[in-house]
């Protein structure tokens, strides 16, 4: 059959060049609801502004921002999304407490962590190789690792043994929490890797259109494992600082962190169908949800509203995602 | 109440794209009871013009009339509704489902709101009877034969009861035997006042089965008369005579040693023993009908599938090529066919999609230079002549004949010593084809070898140093450039005695 030109009008509906309105929307809409939270919050309760309640907001951000690095990379890879996260910070809480009488603190830290990054390696060889759909297989790994996690404590929670290392988790440097200080350093070189290294380019172009990146010589299949991997890493460090800080862990305690995580990433305008995003903006994200949680919370605004909120925020970020999307731009 | 004759007359239907005329005027006449052949070269219109037949694309200018009232088609569901039926050369069917579910797909009988199951199948099979196709209308269609497969997409369009039936190409993926059965099967529809358009490049079949021809060329028609008398060499005339005039200045190159050599290589399904020579500073043409294998060979060559037999060799050496990092690493570069979904990353600019394949060698510990990037980029989009020369530039928003050059530019930063282009100036316009075409020969000038596939015969001509045709998977002859001719060529790769 021949094929004279290549006229596909659903493709040339992409190529409509970008309004000033809508860029606005893009970059800037974010900010302008923080300030809108942060005046709001101001305005409606006498604790918001305090610097208690700002340190209280950011060490509580930093557990999920660590997972927000790594799923920045999942979605951004076109991986739609991680679901083993609860899964891998058990591994790291447990792991990290329940090894402290064996192997001491830091060897126990760093195993778990490793062991967490295990779990990811399994769903990226899954995703990457196999050709599974990421949901599938994340799910099913973290169901699988949860459960093995499970019956090795047997079901029970662990306590930590050495409280030298809650005391440092907590503690600050130069009047910064330790856990803040953590976060900034895994956003930092998660930024880096993404946006100035070839592997973050790499991992940009495979989301972006894996066929082409694949016939770029870039390896699809390694990068797209890659970041399943990074996000158990991350799931793996943020269990063991939630381990160390609550000095006990349960085997449900990550549950809900992969949708806190998801829900941050997708309202920082990080398309899942992949292909772009940066970190700062998964973390300006996070910082949104975050702030407008802690106003909602002040205001008495009941659990199972707050819900209703995210969700809602997550429809409307996802849709706007989408409109911008037909037009070009995001 | 008399029966109109005239199905369908088209007239001076005009179809153009940005850049593109793809149809001029063409007039077009079919008769009730006949089947009508369409015949031309890759890229004469046939497809643009089926296209605008079955309501996907609407005519620039021009009016269609079905049974003498004009008509205005805006959907493919208003040219259902006028009873014409397409049956694709892709098949549009569901693998999953049983034959008698693909037939009445989307209009399966009801009873009381639920799918009447046993009518459906009865009906099934007493139109697989009238079309004399031995097929059980309760098996899974994925497990027929693709040309069992072919018959129900031919099933499925004449169960909607059409008065026009355009069949495109339906014969590719037919044995002898087979399609055989598929032109009883038309006779008898024929027989039954159907209105039937032939399209298809395999002139002995058109004129076994036909009762006109029509021919197209470069988007107009050029003869349309009954079949009898016509010959396959005086078709070959039409579809391509021209004036060949040298719209392609060819620059002179000193041909050298080979580079790439190719022996006896097949894939097990679209070619087979293939073996070819691409030497420093040629161009070798690789040209046949749309699937000869040509793209599938590129695709082996460059790593994107496995051979199943025979070697690759590089300056003498053979090597495996596994992936497109060997082909890369090799020497090995490829513009591909399908631009948009293989050679862009939309998203990205065009800094971006040039240096991809190169990242690894412009980083240092695993920081990407900044400086070497936007360099190289700038350079290439100098050298080349993209425009607007912004490498900041989303390549989405470049046109097509620009987004070429990029690709092009891509694969040039991964300095090969072998490039190969994938019908590189299809759908880019005139200007940017003859920069293309300047810029592969300053490429051959400076050493390079280049294998270009093409379908359009003049560019093939004008370019190339040395030509393979391909029919069937099959290499069918190399032509020196001093014997290219567009007869001698087209007789190639259809298989027909030259005039």
């Amino acid at each position: 059959m021949t094929r004279p030109l290549d006229s596909k009008p659903h493709l040339v509906k992409r190529f409509r060049r970008e309004t000033p309105l809508a860029l606005v929307a893009t970059r800037g809409g974010l900010i302008l609801a923080i300030i809108c939270v942060l005046i709001f919050g101001a305005l409606s309760s006498p604790m918001f502004l305090t610097s208690g309640n700002f340190l209280n907001v950011l060490t509580s951000m930093s557990i999920i921002g660590i997972i927000v690095v790594g799923m920045t990379f999942v979605l951004v890879v076109g991986g739609l999304a991680d679901l083993s996260v609860p899964a891998t910070i058990a591994c790291g809480a447990i792991l990290s407490l329940a090894l402290q009488p064996i192997l001491g603190a830091i060897p126990a830290f760093v195993l778990a962590i490793a062991l967490a990054g295990l779990c990811g390696l399994v769903s990226g060889v899954l995703v990457g190789y196999v050709g599974i759909n990421p949901i599938i297989a994340t799910l099913g790994v973290g169901t699988i690792v949860l459960g093995i996690v499970q019956s090795l404590v047997g079901g029970v929670i662990v306590y930590g043994t050495n409280p030298a290392t809650a005391d440092f988790v907590k503690g600050r440097i130069l009047g910064i929490p330790v856990l803040v200080l953590i976060f900034a350093v895994v956003a930092i070189a998660g930024h880096l890797v993404l946006s100035r290294s070839f592997w973050g380019r790499w991992t940009m172009a495979t989301g972006g259109n894996p066929v082409t990146a694949e016939a770029s010589a870039v390896p699809v299949r390694v990068v797209r494992a890659g970041a399943f991997v990074l996000t158990g890493l991350c799931g793996g460090l943020s269990g063991a600082l939630l381990g160390l800080t609550l000095q006990s862990a349960r085997p449900l305690v990550g549950v809900g962190y992969e949708f806190s995580a998801i829900t941050a990433v997708v309202v920082g305008g990080i398309s899942i169908s992949g292909g772009s995003g940066s970190v700062p903006r998964a973390i300006i994200g996070l910082l949104f949800v975050q702030l407008l949680t802690n106003v909602m919370v002040l205001n008495g605004v009941r659990t199972p509203d707050q819900g209703f909120v995210l969700g809602l925020l997550i429809a409307a970020a996802v849709a706007l995602d989408l409109a911008l999307r037909r037009r070009g731009i995001a | 109440m008399s029966t109109p004759i005239i199905a369908l007359r088209m007239r001076g239907i005009t179809k153009t794209f940005p850049g593109v005329t793809a149809l001029s005027g063409v007039n077009l006449t079919v008769e009730f009871g006949r089947i009508h052949a369409i015949v031309g070269e890759n890229g004469a219109g046939k497809s643009t013009l089926m296209k605008i037949l079955s309501g996907v694309y609407q005519p620039t200018s021009g009016t269609t009339e079905i049974a003498g009232n004009e008509v205005r088609m805006t959907r493919p569901a208003d040219a259902m509704r006028l009873g014409i039926r397409m049956v694709h050369q892709e098949l549009n069917l569901a693998p999953d489902l049983t034959v008698a579910e693909n037939v009445f797909l989307g209009r399966m009988p009801k009873r009381w709101g639920i799918v009447d199951r046993a009518r459906m199948v009865s009906d099934t099979r007493e139109l697989l009877a009238k079309l004399g196709a031995p097929i059980d209308a309760n098996s899974q269609l994925g497990d027929l034969p693709i040309s069992q497969q072919q018959l129900v997409e031919i099933a499925k369009a004449y169960a909607a009861e059409p008065r026009i039936i355009v069949l495109d190409e339906p014969t590719s993926s037919l044995s002898e035997g087979e399609t055989m059965a598929l032109f009883a099967i038309l006779r008898r529809m024929k027989a039954q006042g159907v209105a039937i358009l032939y399209i298809s490049h395999r002139l002995k079949e058109v004129l076994e089965i036909a009762d006109d021809v029509t021919v197209l060329r470069d988007g107009a028609m050029v003869d349309s008369r009954p079949a009898a008398g016509i010959t396959a060499a005086g078709m070959i005339r039409h579809m391509v005579g021209r004036e060949v005039t040298n719209v392609f200045p060819k620059t002179p190159a000193t041909i050298g040693a080979p580079v790439l050599q190719v022996e006896g290589l097949s894939d097990g399904r679209h070619f087979r023993n293939i073996s070819l020579e691409a030497r420093r500073g040629e161009i070798l043409g690789l040209t046949g009908l749309i699937g000869a294998g040509r793209t599938e060979l590129a695709r082996v060559l460059f790593g994107l599938e496995r051979p199943i037999g025979g070697r690759i060799l590089i300056n003498g050496k053979p090597v495996s090529i596994g992936s497109p990092a060997d082909a890369v690493r090799n020497g090995i570069a490829y513009v591909p066919e399908d631009r948009k979904a293989m050679g862009i990353v939309p998203a990205m600019n065009i800094r971006e999609n040039i240096t991809l394949p190169i990242l690894r060698r412009i980083s240092k510990a695993g920081r990407i230079s900044g400086s070497q990037d936007e360099s190289l980029a700038k350079s290439y989009v100098r050298d080349l002549g993209i425009s607007p020369p912004e490498p900041e530039r989303r390549i989405s928003l470049l046109s097509g004949g620009n987004q070429q050059k990029a690709v092009i530019a891509k694969w040039l930063s991964t300095k090969p010593s072998v490039l190969i282009l994938d019908e590189p100036t299809r759908g880019v316009d005139v200007g940017a084809k003859a920069e293309i075409h300047r810029i592969v020969g300053e490429l051959v000038a400076q050493g390079m070898a280049v294998i270009m596939i093409s379908s359009e015969l003049l560019e093939v001509i004008g370019v190339c140093d040395r030509v393979l045709v391909m029919r069937d998977g099959e290499s069918v002859a190399t032509l020196d450039r001093a014997d290219l001719t567009e007869e001698r060529i087209m007789a190639l790769a259809t298989g027909e005695a030259a005039a």
